[in-house]
């Protein structure tokens, strides 16, 4: 297995649930993916990141006010709301 | 038997300030309080899929102008990136943040301790900015029965994350700094600092040492929504932190909250897997230029410094500090009184106390101001429909200077003049309140007054000695000038007479 | 006529209705009869409103008689891949995960295709949210080759180009992000170009990976080709990654015969199969024929490519799937205890397995203690990447290779290995890594199966690439071809 790839954490990170067989199957197939990444390990790069693109201020937008959805239009596409608020079962903790 | 003087406590301050823009950070929807739930959402707020997010100028402007007024480095770049973690309030299930290039580098902020007594004041100390970023704000969640509730109006507010130094060493510090860094904000335009509207939101880092050792465990209690709870959680923290070190435990570096009803802290918390936020730039913003020209035209709007101006007003202008704290705790209060100085520069003590105490007590009866920082603050109020002009009190203050009128006349006429917003000059003739300075007619008024036998008494005690003595003579003089003499120059004859 | 109609290039029937001699609403009949006797056996297309179709044919042809018709793609239909956000009609990526999601917004390039006065036709089937190369992700329905029914018609813009090459539409967007629109187009033997990343706005195109991602034309020709990216290249505001309007002309096409052709060292013995070589190897001669020089360059990177995209694109991916978490929009799962519950469980109903391991993939390569030897070093040698190819254009117009190392593979044949299929991009990926544009063309067969060859160019040379793609065409018989169905 490739070092440190623990497919429990990562999914639990992504907030995925995988069976036992996909959790077989992926880990197998990522591995043989993330071998093939040795070349990247490897090889010999510069040391900066090349930024392609960078903006000047006349990209920024102005600050008006454009028109919003609604909430009837919210809710509409919303799985569950309640009272124009989108309803989730109860968090319980009070952070991330 | 406390040892809390052996131990010395550190304090960091994460200020999280929502700018004063009219759209969102990246987003074009409008934002503000009161609104009903999910009408200040578009699809860009929302995270449908397709949209993307454009940086909101007068937010970056903003950001700028908050380091011009702590003196920081404006970068030439800054970038966002992608804070990553789920959560119902987050609706890209990723925050825009800036995390290795934020728009604001180091500054500082000058604070003022409270001193001995009201009159005196305190020590004044400067806490060191690390920096700070731009950065959106997620929804709000309220609870209902066994569920939740999401309300997205407040995702995507611009929110500048402004992060202290350790520099802070109690309470008072902490509550000097954000009272400071409120007034810095709002006298620059740059936020409201409304906390009943959750405009301020605060994080406090707390470690203990023992003085000269190296930095303790800290621990962060979050989301702290007023400067008194800024203030009990330091007092709380550092007590519960010295109670453990003493009985021999370590500090947990944790995460905590603070029950404002139960005067408690508590630990928040810990999610099992712990957050690895797998900050990334952001590929939909590319770095942005911040031109040197833009900094220039900002820097203009810098406003004086508070504290600067205090001590311009208590040397130059010889106000006591009372009067020029106050004044100075709001911009264009200030700015009034330095344009009535303009209009009359020889007596600013007498222009500051009558702004200071009577225009302001009158602006804050008829403004009903909403509080920006709370209680014993000053409340904001607006000089924008004040009746009366600088240059009219000014004229106020002359009349009293010249002896046209005396001081306490002057208050009379003052609050004629807010109820009606005429002239000094006019009201004093109108009521015919001109003070008697004719000195000959005075003479003979006092001579009068002395040769009546009832005074006799006094005149002998005041010939001994008593200085007070004179006061019963001043009396019969006011009677018989229908309170109009001049007191000064009655005072000034009577002694004259009396020898 | 009418069932010749869906064999007419775009520029035919533009200048046919231009001429009064056919309606946009007879156009649109003549597709959707042709879509009722075939789209079930290709697949191409996921979902079509009939109603609104044949609502703005009417209104095209209202317009033109008014004498305001909005010029040359007035009254054409152009079909839509569904990620790409048409307000009123489904968006769903192809997953399960947005099935019932209906867009409540145009993106920009629905904006432009409604201001060209195109009809804009239909939702066309992909591999979901974009992850693959056969379209046989999909969670909605199968496609197939039109040359081949046995066979994928390539991914993830499987449908965008099936359709074309089953007479179902003239015109087509695709979306690119490591070969999406080139590799189908190959494999369909009909043309696609992923524009200079930034010449069309993204805002609408469903985020896979946000610097790699283009929409792009596609046609049965080049010339139809060029006619739908002038529709499409315009400045946007909304995307800040788009070029601004002083920042995006394109730079002139020059003499088609005098282009310098630079063949990257190595890249014919990348697994290419021989019928595949020897298509493009005439390709090359043709060129040489023309009077264009052909010379050998080097691109020593080349190995890097496709791990340094796995890495960038599968990071930039599981953030951006972030938000599909059954809380705003698309599918919520009924098990949902608590809403870490609710949100793992809409994900893993919702995303499929191809999604799932790009998102696993793309998580570990950005987690802590990771980032700095997977994602971090993938942008350094993207950079490298880049700086070998804008030096080769330096020297050369144009880098001409195969698209696709090998044809059409048959349905399931490649299911299992994904690693296999993700070394099959060598070609097209470097294009995305490093914001070029790039062109595929057909240019002959293997066995019956199509064969394209593959031309990336500086960034803003589309004109270029156009150019030298027309000059092929014009003396070749692939374009317009169709496959019989």
């Amino acid at each position: 297995m490739a070092e440190g790839f623990d497919i429990d954490h990562l999914a639990k990170l992504a907030r995925l649930s995988l069976t036992a067989e996909e959790k077989a199957l992926y880990s197998s197939q990522l591995n043989s993916i993330l071998g093939h990444f040795q070349a990247l390990a490897q090889a010999d790069l510069p040391a900066t990141i090349d930024d392609a693109r960078v903006v000047r201020e006349s990209a920024l937008r102005s600050d008006v006010p454009g028109p919003s959805l609604g909430a009837a239009a919210v809710t509409r596409i919303a799985p569950a709301s309640r009272d124009g608020q989108i309803s989730v079962p109860r968090v319980v903790d009070d952070e991330a | 038997m406390s040892s809390a003087s052996a131990w010395e406590v550190v304090i960091g301050l994460e200020v999280h300030v929502q700018l004063h823009t009219r759209a969102k950070v990246f987003a074009s929807s409008s934002w503000g309080f009161g609104q009903e739930p999910n009408e200040q959402v578009d699809p860009v707020v929302l995270g449908l899929p397709g949209t993307l997010p454009v940086v909101n100028r007068e937010a970056v402007e903003k950001s700028i102008l908050f380091g011009l007024v702590v003196g920081a480095e404006i970068p030439a770049r800054c970038a966002w990136d992608r804070k990553n973690y789920f959560y119902p309030d987050n609706p890209k299930n990723y925050q825009l943040t800036q995390k290795d290039f934020p728009v604001v580098i180091g500054g500082s902020v000058e604070i003022e301790l409270p001193g001995p007594s009201r009159n005196v004041m305190g020590e004044h100390k400067h806490v060191r900015i690390h920096h700070a970023h731009l950065e959106e704000d997620v929804g709000k969640l309220s609870h209902a029965g066994s569920g939740s509730l999401v309300d997205y109006n407040r995702a995507g507010v611009p929110l500048l994350e402004i992060v202290t130094e350790p520099d802070l060493r109690s309470a008072a510090e902490a509550e000097a700094f954000l009272r400071s860094l409120v007034a810095m904000l709002t006298q620059a335009g740059v936020a409201d600092c409304d906390m009943e509207k959750g405009q301020l939101r605060c994080d406090c880092n707390v470690s203990i040492r023992r003085p000269g050792a190296p930095l303790g465990t800290r621990t962060e209690t979050k989301n702290l929504n007023s400067i008194s709870s800024v203030r009990d959680t330091v007092i709380y923290e550092t007590a519960r932190q010295i109670r453990e070190l003493e009985a021999g435990r370590a500090i947990t570096q944790e995460t905590r909250g603070w029950n404002a009803e139960l005067g408690r802290g508590y630990v928040l918390r810990d999610k099992e897997d712990a957050h690895d936020y797998r900050y990334f730039p952001d590929p939909d913003i590319p770095t942005l230029e911040l031109s040197r020209a833009t900094v220039e035209r900002l820097a203009k709007q810098v406003p004086e410094n508070l504290y600067d101006r205090q001590r311009r007003y208590m040397d130059t202008l010889g106000l006591p500090f009372t009067a020029a704290s106050v004044l100075v705790a709001n911009r264009e209060l200030a700015e009034w009184f330095e344009a009535a100085v303009a209009a009359h520069p020889a007596n600013p003590q007498g222009l500051a106390n009558l702004v200071a105490n009577d225009l302001l007590r009158e602006l804050a009866a008829t403004s009903g101001a909403p509080t920006g920082f709370e209680e014993a603050a000053p409340a904001p109020v607006s000089l924008a429909s004040c009746p009366i002009k600088p240059a009219q009190l000014a004229g106020l203050v002359k009349l009293t200077d010249e002896g046209v009128i005396s001081k306490q006349q002057a208050k009379e006429v003052f609050a004629e003049m807010f109820k009606s917003g005429q002239d000094a000059a006019a009201i004093v003739d109108a009521k015919g309140l001109r003070q008697n300075s004719d000195t000959g007619e005075l003479e003979k008024i006092v001579q009068e007054v002395i040769a009546d036998p009832a005074v006799a008494k006094s005149i002998a005690e005041y010939r001994a000695g008593n200085e007070k003595a004179i006061n019963a003579l001043k009396g019969p003089i006011m009677k018989r000038t229908q309170g109009k003499a001049n007191p000064g120059l009655i005072d000034q004859l009577l002694r004259k007479a009396l020898g | 006529m009418a069932d010749a109609l869906h064999t007419l290039s775009a520029a035919e029937l533009g200048r046919r209705l231009a001429a009064g001699s056919l309606t946009s609403r007879a156009l649109c009949a003549a597709l959707i009869a042709r879509y009722d006797a075939v789209n079930d056996k290709v697949g191409a297309f996921t979902h079509l409103d009939r109603a609104d179709v044949l609502a703005q044919a009417d209104a095209s042809d209202a317009r033109r008689r008014a004498g305001q018709g909005r010029g040359p793609l007035e009254g054409i239909p152009v079909a839509i891949k569904d990620n790409i956000a048409v307000q009123g009609q489904p968006l769903t990526c192809s997953s399960k995960m947005l099935a019932s999601l209906v867009s409540p917004y145009d993106s920009h390039v629905a904006e432009r295709l409604r201001a060209a006065g195109a009809i804009l036709y239909g939702r066309l089937n992909m591999d979901e949210f974009a992850m693959g190369s056969s379209t046989e992700n999909s969670a909605l329905r199968k496609t197939y080759n039109p040359w081949d029914l046995a066979r994928i018609p390539g991914g993830s813009s499987g449908g965008s180009a099936a359709a074309l090459a089953a007479g179902l539409v003239p015109l087509s967007l695709g979306s690119d992000t490591g070969g999406s629109i080139r590799q189908p187009a190959s494999h369909c033997g009909v043309v696609g170009l992923k524009p200079t990343y930034g010449l069309i706005s993204r805002f609408g195109l469903v985020a896979f990976a946000s610097s790699l991602d283009q929409i792009g034309p596609m046609a049965r020709s080049v010339e139809d080709c060029e006619l739908l990216l002038a529709a499409l290249a315009s400045a946007d505001a909304r995307d800040m990654t788009c070029f601004g309007p002083d920042e995006r002309a394109l730079t002139s096409a020059g003499e088609a015969k005098k282009l310098r052709i630079g063949i990257p060292k190595g890249f014919l013995g990348k697994g290419v199969a021989p019928e595949v070589a020897a298509a493009v190897e005439a390709a090359v001669a043709f060129y040489r024929a023309q009077g264009c020089t052909v010379s050998e360059v080097e691109l020593p990177s080349a190995d890097l490519a496709v791990p340094t995209y796995y890495v960038v694109a599968t990071a930039e991916a599981s953030s951006n799937l972030g938000r599909y978490d059954g809380v705003r929009y698309g599918h919520r799962s009924a098990q949902a205890g608590t809403p870490v519950e609710m949100m793992t469980n809409s994900r893993s109903e919702g995303f499929g397995a191809e999604v799932k391991r790009r998102i696993l993939l793309g998580t570990f390569v950005l987690s802590a203690g990771y980032a700095d030897a997977y994602y971090n070093r993938a942008l350094r040698a993207r950079a490298k990447i880049r700086a070998e190819y804008l030096a080769a254009l330096s020297q050369v117009d144009v880098l001409l290779t195969p698209t696709v190392p090998t044809p059409a593979f048959k349905v399931g044949e490649k299911a299992s290995d994904p690693l296999q299929l993700y070394l099959e991009d060598i070609f097209t990926i470097p294009a995305n890594l490093a914001g070029l544009p790039a062109l595929s063309v057909p240019c002959g067969k293997s066995g019956h199966l199509p064969v394209g060859f593959h031309l990336v160019g500086a960034p803003l040379s589309e004109a270029k690439l156009l150019a030298a793609g027309r000059l092929f065409e014009a003396a070749h018989g692939f374009a317009h071809q169709q496959a019989a169905l």
